[in-house]
């Protein structure tokens, strides 16, 4: 049929027109395409990611945390301490290593430390159990731990001292003459103060004069002699004793090749795999715990991608081994660990038997999540209850700002570039009309009627609309398999165990969880649905925009063009 | 029955502030099968008059009588109608459809008339062959000298077998031989398909070939230069 071979002619031989309205009309239906798909990517990155309750089957976490200026005393039965405690706890763990064997031996040992969030009596959860639109409670445990390994440093030196004896003698050297005179008058005083001069008379004799003039007589005795005496000259006789006692040092700093390793560890209540810190919907790899509570364990997939581990691989922990039975993808939102344990196994594990710090809710309805948080705040006024809304706000990382971006800027990008693209498909179908007024109306001069030419112009239009759709379809999809295949990782992390710090806690109490989501960009049916829909859209736009163009030429203009 | 019957036809036109008088009170008869030249200098109205003469336009003021009817009371659709089937044109220029083949460019003029009729090509082929360029059928205007390209439209304008064939200056993009050989063609064509023939032509040697010729000076006719 003429027309269409005209309509052909018209797209092949004026290829420059042509193929730069595909490419816009392509690119901006490309780009409309891509961004929906990545939307949808980011969608299901964010249902799974940033509804960290849902996942679990929660509707509400109670946890109790300290507060910086509590003297102590909680609620929850009391299993708990206050902050002081917590930090003491944290601590004294961290750095007593006396209780890790001997000096010089080698040790390998996990310490549970509460991190920053307080345990309580198990006992608690069945207060909440008994309000009102409450369906289900359970009890969770995470903990901090800390794996070191390495020898037993030699922390303490014992020093035994005293009891010796000591005895000193000492020769009194002769005395000088200077000294000797001096001696005979402090005895001639001495003799003249008692009066006893006569006694003197008939003293020793023999030995040197000296010595006689001392001891002959009796003298003024034993006292008044020594002090007439020159210190140099007095014979030193003693003896003593020291106290025995035994003293401790500590070394500062100890010299060890200790390496610690942090993760977190948590205890699942196995009989309720629907509902806990980490259920079965969670298991990639492998399955559940047993409801039997063995030695068994899951562990999230980046802890054992990060530990080399996987399904059937052993845990030891403190002389206890464990068997990894699956792997799961936790949620984020504060109650995340690496490895997961039947919850009891942890509580005799860590010395924390009977105390959980989180209970988890779930509410009898959606609509009651609000009455059921606010009856646990007045049945509990101490407990710290969190929505899954608030434990998602506490999520951060490049996952949540990409997602925000979304939100905010992908609506707007879309219809920005399906604009852009039918603004310069419409302008370069009228452009092209302006360019062919002279074939338009020389058309109209051979006796094409206005609805021949307009039919002609759009249709035009409309084919370079329906192929740049297509092209923008096939670079879209060809883009999205790319990012598939190619995408970047997103992130999303949060604080776990509680997240909470407090002076005098050791930074390291508290953990940052991260997932890892590779992006994708499904292509759905409805994604290629509004690619093919926009470049119909955009052939129309354009075909209408050349034919409105067209629709005023007179048939005159033809010949006044050579005038 | 006159062809044309032109009465008082005025055409002005609005450049601007200015009103231009294209034509001023226009009277003219043009019986069937002559051949006609509307002489003069540029800018005297031959264009305009030969506009209305093919329904291209409508006359500000006057009528333009076809066959006994108005042009002006006809309806865009029956002046399309009128166009496709009983007049041809031939430009200056030659107004070739520049993504058209020579032989697509007369089954353009085919087209509204034959509709789907599968004969179209057939007879745009035999239609090139009368003007001595079936070797160049499948040849784009760009591939074609002047002189082929004014065959080629001169073709297109007699493919309908019209009642006119209207000429605006067909020979002002031709070198003398090639016009005159153009000329010729069209001439004999015409007359050979019954055609009238009226060419707009500011060449007076074009023009005295003409056994009508008749002058135009701002607007008006002047006094016929020959009968």
């Amino acid at each position: 049929m003429f027309y269409v071979r005209y309509l052909r002619n018209e797209l092949l031989r004026r290829r420059t027109r042509t193929l730069v309205t595909l490419l816009g009309l392509g690119v901006g239906v490309a780009l409309v395409i891509v961004l929906a798909s990545l939307s949808s990517g980011l969608d299901n990155a964010q249902k799974k990611t940033l509804n960290p309750l849902g996942d679990i089957g929660t509707d509400l976490t109670v946890t109790l945390q300290p507060q910086q200026d509590q003297g102590g005393g909680f609620a929850f039965g009391g299993g708990g301490g206050a902050s002081r405690d917590l930090i003491a706890a944290n601590q004294s763990v961290l750095t007593d290593l006396s209780k890790l064997g001997k000096p010089g031996q080698h040790f390998s040992h996990d310490f549970f430390l509460p991190g920053s969030q307080l345990t309580f009596q198990q006992t608690a959860a069945s207060t909440i159990a008994k309000l009102a639109n409450v369906a289900q409670v359970t009890t969770g445990l995470t903990l901090l731990a800390e794996h070191q390994q390495g020898i037993v440093p030699k922390i303490v030196a014992k020093l035994k001292t005293g009891g010796q004896t000591f005895r000193i003698l000492r020769n009194i050297p002769r005395p000088t003459a200077a000294q000797f005179a001096q001696m005979q008058a402090c005895f001639a005083k001495l003799r003249a103060q008692n009066g006893g001069g006569a006694r003197n008379g008939g003293g020793r004799s023999g030995g040197s004069g000296a010595g006689g003039g001392f001891f002959g007589g009796g003298g003024p005795g034993r006292g008044a002699f020594a002090k007439c005496l020159p210190a140099s000259l007095r014979r030193l006789r003693t003896q003593f004793t020291t106290p025995r006692q035994t003293l401790q040092q500590v070394l500062n700093p100890p010299q060890t090749n200790i390496t610690t390793t942090a993760y977190t560890i948590g205890g699942v209540d196995q009989t309720h795999p629907t509902m806990g810190v980490v259920t079965n919907a969670q298991v990639t790899k492998g399955r559940f715990l047993s409801p039997a509570g063995g030695r068994e364990a899951l562990i999230s997939t980046a802890y054992a991608a990060k530990e080399k581990l996987k399904v059937g691989s052993a845990l030891h922990l403190n002389g206890t081994t464990f068997k990894v039975v699956g792997l799961v993808e936790p949620p984020l939102g504060g109650q995340s660990a690496d490895v997961y344990l039947p919850l009891r196994r942890l509580q005799t594990l860590a010395s924390e038997q009977g105390l959980a710090n989180v209970i988890l809710v779930r509410a009898a309805k959606s609509s009651s999540v609000g009455a059921v948080e606010r009856e646990i705040g007045r049945a509990l006024p101490q407990a710290s209850v969190a929505s899954s809304k608030q434990v998602a706000a506490k999520i951060s990382g490049s996952l949540v700002d990409v997602s925000k971006l979304s939100h905010d800027l992908g609506l707007l990008l879309s219809i920005v570039a399906a604009a852009a693209a039918f603004l310069l498909a419409a302008l370069l179908a009228v452009s092209s009309v302006g360019k062919r007024v002279r074939e338009l109306g020389t058309l109209k001069a051979l006796g094409w009627t206005q609805r021949m030419v307009v039919r002609q112009v759009a249709g035009e239009s409309v084919v370079q609309g329906v192929l740049g759709g297509l092209f923008g379809i096939v670079l879209g999809v060809a883009i999205a398999v790319v990012v598939d295949a190619f995408g970047p990782s997103l992130t999303a992390s949060a604080a776990t165990g509680g997240g909470l710090s407090l002076p005098g806690l050791a930074a390291e109490t508290t953990r940052t969880a991260t997932n890892t989501v590779s992006l994708n960009a499904p292509i759905g049916g409805t994604a290629t649905a509004i690619g093919f829909g926009l470049a119909l859209l955009g052939g129309l736009i354009a075909g209408a925009a050349g034919a409105l163009r067209a629709a005023r030429l007179r048939p005159a203009d033809a010949l006044r063009q050579v005038e | 029955m006159p062809l044309y019957v032109l009465e008082g036809v005025s055409k002005f036109f609005q450049r601007g502030p200015t009103t231009v008088r294209a034509l001023d009170g226009v009277e003219l008869e043009i019986e069937p099968g002559e051949f006609v030249a509307l002489e003069g200098p540029s800018g005297s109205g031959k264009t305009t008059l030969l506009q209305l003469l093919g329904a291209l336009d409508r006359p500000s003021s006057g009528r333009v009588l076809f066959e006994g009817s108005d042009l002006a009371a006809m309806s865009d659709g029956a002046l399309a109608e009128l166009r496709s089937r009983s007049f041809g044109f031939v430009f200056q220029q030659f107004n070739l459809i520049p993504t058209l083949t020579a032989v697509e460019n007369i089954e353009a003029k085919l087209a509204p008339v034959a509709g789907r009729d599968p004969g179209l090509r057939t007879r745009a082929l035999a239609l090139l062959d009368e003007v001595g360029l079936l070797a160049r059928a499948d040849h784009l205007p760009a591939h074609l000298s002047g002189g082929e390209q004014q065959r080629v439209a001169i073709a297109r304008a007699l493919s309908v077998e019209p009642r006119v064939v209207l000429a605006d200056e067909p020979t002002g993009n031709l070198d003398t031989q090639t016009g005159a050989d153009v000329v010729d063609l069209l001439a004999g064509l015409a007359a050979e398909h019954g055609a009238t023939v009226i060419v707009a032509t500011h060449d007076a040697e074009l023009a005295g070939r003409a056994p009508r010729r008749l002058g135009m000076r701002d607007g008006r006719l002047a006094t016929p230069l020959s009968v």
